[in-house]
């Protein structure tokens, strides 16, 4: 184990000493197989060669005839566990040859140190013959061969081996310039982040690989697409991903293929659909057929009454069924129908809705004006125009040609004593010139904090926005007319025809609604004429309808 | 739907504190994308990209946003928001109108450029133009990509205001506008800047807020810019995925984090993971210090050079770096497939911030484990934490390696 390693294995002894032995048992099976003949170096290598031939006279024909079959893909995955291969050796080969001096070493667990001592003495064995004889002498007497700092070769025994190699250093260091020792610094200090300087240049190379790209896509005067800015990212697509190609007239020529492609499926499958159709069809013709004959051979007669019987139950299920989905149907569309007119609703109140962070920008405004509370009276006659005119109060009550007025109990009222009380009085109100000065109502104050009240207000205050229908400016009064003098009253007339001029005194609000029924009605009864004519029509429909051909109680169903 | 509707029709200045905001009724559920009616283009797209299934939320909220509607919609973390309004997007775009219609703001770049990568993706088949108009990027490269034509724009507040203000981003097209990360949007730092977006765009633009959280306080503000919008929420209690383990390790003293995190180091590489720390400086100082004990890490924070961010991105994604020490600048919406682990060196400043950071682990229904470096004064913080999602969080088992 390396002793380098920061990694503490827990192990007990025991086990320790089996390896122990495991290892030695293993070192000394190495030695004598190494020492059997046909384990000779200079033997074996030959066969080396060989089969290194071989590989190479295989390789182009394999290549080639891949190169037809693999696509791009395979090749890329093959480009890069080649060179993430190179890199392993690479990196193998340095800690190799620093034997452990590496910082990286400790991070391995194999002991290179050990690996290179052993190793050693093996490339010694190479060289030749004589040399390999030379060696093993020098192994019988524990001899060794060194080259010292000045390129002598020197002797020693194995033993002392440190100790010269140690003075061979302090003689280095002795030796007029240090130029050596300094290259030896510099190179452990390039050496020293070996694997991250590795990692660092991959990182760059693709870096550069990226920036590049990133530069062409900035050139780029078309489209951006997915794989333009891919950037090698390992991401899990679809079993249907495809990457498509860079180049734009490529890349349309790509998608073409693979619509067509599709297009293509898609008929092949509905062909085949029609295929088996048309096969059952047949097969079915077939046994109609032979069932048809079995019944002839036995005389029977061509077909089943039951057949018929059970014809008619299906008709009827299918009847009934089909009632049902219509009322089923029925019922969903009504719920539908009025699931959209509530959401219709809503997104009219959406529409109307104004967003704090939008005022002030163009159109909101309009809209903000266009939407505000009303009031009571517009409300009202808002109303009043979308009534059905059957259901409006007879018209003899409300109609301004009305030569009638009534006064707070509902008693008829003269117009003259009318006027007569109000210029007695002369008190003002609004009701009192109601119909008079309309056309003359000036344009209504601003009342600014009624907006306010509403569901949306705006910062702008907007003009007209409330309309008073009655309102006047409380400092700039209408006299009233002395409608008692004649001659007044004609010029006024005849001035002002368009303003129909009847009671100064408004009813209360609540006449309408709670005033007297008039005692002349110029109007018939609706439906009084009808309702016999009806009742008769009903009764005959009815009559009609007993007749008619029914289904047998027990199929009489109704759908509700 | 008591609650929905209260935003909606009462006056905006009214207390919504005490108002509970629920998932809007009537919601639909649609199992399927065949049957959510996408262009055929699309759903190829969505099909390539990987999309099977719908996830909960995009079987629910596609469907309004591609009628029109303000939507604001909550999922956990890793499951299919960006792609929720990245469907709904392509599929209410006209692309043959080479407009800026769709705005997309969001608060980190990395984040930008990861949803215009989507957009691009899923449209891969409908020729749909999606430009990242973030910071730190040249100029006049953006205004000519922006003169170019883009039908959605992927952004950042500020780069993209300043495009707007120059008159090279139009706004007139634009009907909808998507914040992602929707409560860090409209949080102090970047309200301003969205208010100011905003301002420019068309009254009554579409909006979607899409996030894993969503604090009442930013529900309670939503009605000043969308009109009553569909809530599909999430309870908080919903909100920590299954898939993700959350563990603890109790260390005395902060000089221990260090050495536990050495000894994790092992673990951390199965596949990749993500180490968070507080501040910039700290992130350095570990980084530095991991290299100097020879442990290979990479780091980014919001003080690199863009390109030093957009090069580490890249490694990240590609899986040559596979450790990445960060700030909060990582913690939100950053989806690297293979990230199975996560470790919050400090505890995260709030609650929100802690479903985000572990959220980056466990991807799409994938396996995920969260571990917590706590001093003994920040386990009260951690069991607060605990309480309030209603999650697990264990102290850590020797055999850790073994969940992922």
């Amino acid at each position: 184990m390396n002793e380098h390693s920061k990694k503490k294995l827990t192990f007990n002894k025991s086990t320790l000493f089996s390896l122990k032995a495991e290892l030695l048992k293993k070192q000394e099976e190495v030695l004598e197989k190494k020492n059997l003949p046909k384990h000779r170096l200079e033997n074996y290598k030959p066969v080396k060669v060989l089969d290194k031939n071989k590989h190479e006279s295989n390789n182009p024909k394999t290549l080639k005839s891949k190169l037809k079959a693999i696509d791009t893909d395979e090749l890329e995955a093959q480009r890069k566990s080649k060179s993430a291969l190179e890199k392993k050796a690479e990196l193998y080969e340095h800690l190799t040859d620093n034997a452990g001096h590496s910082e990286l070493a400790a991070r391995f667990l194999v002991d290179f140190k050990e690996k290179k001592q052993q190793g050693i003495t093996k490339p010694d064995v190479e060289l030749t013959e004589v040399q390999l004889v030379e060696k093993e002498e020098k192994e019988d007497g524990d001899w060794i061969e060194f080259t010292d700092c000045l390129g002598r070769t020197r002797k020693c025994l194995k033993s002392d081996l440190d100790f010269y190699k140690k003075r061979d250093k302090e003689l280095m260091k002795r030796m007029p310039g240090f130029e050596e020792d300094e290259s030896d610094m510099t190179e452990k200090k390039a050496e020293h982040p070996f694997l991250v300087q590795k990692t660092k240049d991959y990182l760059q190379s693709l870096r550069q690989k990226w920036e590049e790209k990133e530069k062409e896509l900035l050139a780029k005067d078309e489209d951006i697409h997915y794989q333009d800015i891919l950037f090698d990212e390992a991401r899990m697509h679809g079993v249907g991903y495809y990457a498509f190609s860079t180049d734009e007239s490529e890349r349309k020529k790509q998608i073409e293929q693979l619509m067509k492609e599709r297009e293509e499926t898609l008929k092949a499958q509905k062909q085949a659909e029609e295929l088996r159709k048309k096969r059952d069809e047949l097969v079915a013709a077939r046994v109609a057929a032979a069932k048809a004959r079995q019944r002839m051979r036995l005389g029977l007669p061509p077909e089943d009454p039951e057949d018929k019987q059970n014809e008619f139950r299906k008709c009827l299920i299918e009847f009934l069924n089909e009632k049902k989905t219509e009322a089923d149907n029925k019922a969903n569309e009504e719920e539908k129908r009025l699931k959209e007119e509530r959401e219709k609703e809503r997104q009219k109140e959406r529409d109307a809705y104004i967003r704090e962070w939008d005022l002030g920008k163009e159109g909101v405004d309009d809209k903000a004006t266009k939407f505000r509370v009303m009031t009571q009276e517009e409300y009202v006659e808002k109303q009043r125009a979308k009534r059905i005119n059957e259901f409006a109060p007879l018209e003899a009550s409300t109609s301004r040609r009305s030569k009638f007025s009534f006064d707070t109990q509902g008693s008829k009222v003269d117009t003259q004593t009318n006027i007569k009380e109000c210029d007695s009085t002369k008190k003002k109100t609004w009701a009192d010139v109601r119909q008079e000065v309309r056309p003359l109502t000036p344009p209504p104050p601003e009342i600014s904090d009624l907006n306010q009240k509403g569901l949306y207000f705006s910062s702008k205050k907007s003009e007209n926005s409330v309309k008073y229908k009655n309102f006047v400016k409380s400092g700039d009064p209408i006299p009233i007319q002395n409608e008692l003098s004649e001659e007044e009253d004609n010029v006024r007339r005849h001035d002002k025809r368009h303003i129909e001029c009847h009671s100064e005194i408004a009813p209360p609000p609540t006449y309408d609604y709670y005033g007297p029924v008039p005692k002349t009605s110029k109007y018939p009864k609706p439906f009084e004429s009808d309702i016999r004519e009806s009742f008769a029509q009903g009764t005959k429909s009815l009559e009609t309808k007993s007749t008619g051909i029914h289904l047998p109680k027990h199929y009489d169903f109704t759908f509700d | 739907m008591a609650s929905s509707e209260v935003s909606f029709s009462r006056k905006i200045t009214e207390d919504l504190s005490n108002v509970e905001f629920d998932t809007s009724e009537d919601v639909e559920v649609i199992p399927t994308f065949d049957s959510m009616n996408l262009k055929d283009e699309l759903l190829r797209g969505i099909y390539t990209y990987g999309f099977e299934k719908p996830s909960a939320i995009q079987q629910r909220s596609i469907l309004p946003i591609v009628k029109g509607r303000d939507v604001i919609a909550q999922a956990q973390s890793g499951t299919g928001k960006t792609a929720t309004f990245s469907i709904s997007i392509l599929q209410s775009l006209d692309t043959t109108l080479r407009e800026t219609q769709v705005l997309i703001l969001s608060p980190t770049r990395e984040l930008a450029t990861q949803i215009q990568k989507v957009i691009l993706a899923l449209g891969d088949y409908m020729n749909v133009q999606c430009h990242a108009c973030i910071g730190g990027t040249n100029l006049g490269e953006d205004i000519r990509k922006l003169d170019y034509g883009q039908h959605v724009v992927s952004g950042t507040p500020g780069r993209v205001f300043d495009m707007i203000r120059r008159r090279v981003l139009r706004t007139r097209s634009i009907k909808m506008l998507v914040l992602d990360e929707a409560d860090e949007m409209l949080n102090k730092g970047f309200k301003e800047q969205i208010y100011d977006v905003y301002r420019y765009l068309p009254p009554a633009t579409q909006v979607v807020l899409i996030s894993a959280t969503l604090p009442h306080e930013i529900l309670e503000m939503t009605s000043k810019f969308m009109t009553d919008p569909i809530r599909i929420l999430v309870k908080r209690d919903e909100l920590t995925l299954e898939g993700i383990k959350q563990f603890f390790v109790a260390v005395e003293r902060e000089e221990w984090k260090f050495d536990t995190l050495c000894d994790l180091y092992d673990t951390l590489t199965i596949t990749q993971a993500v180490i968070f720390c507080n501040t910039k400086r700290k992130v350095d100082w570990l980084t530095q210090k991991m290299q100097e004990a020879n442990f290979t890490v990479s780091s980014m924070h919001g003080d690199m050079p863009q390109k030093e961010r957009d090069n580490i991105m890249k490694e990240f994604r590609s899986g040559q770096s596979r450790v990445l020490i960060t700030t909060d600048v990582w913690a939100r919406g950053i989806d690297v497939q293979q990230v199975s682990l996560v470790i919050n060196y400090d505890l995260p400043n709030n609650r929100e911030l802690y479903i985000h950071r572990i959220g980056r682990s466990g991807r799409f229904g994938r396996k995920g484990v969260a571990i917590n470096f706590v001093k003994s004064d920040d386990i009260r913080i951690l069991r607060d934490i605990e309480q309030y999602y209603s999650t697990q969080i264990d102290e850590m088992p020797m055999n850790v390696a073994d969940l992922f």
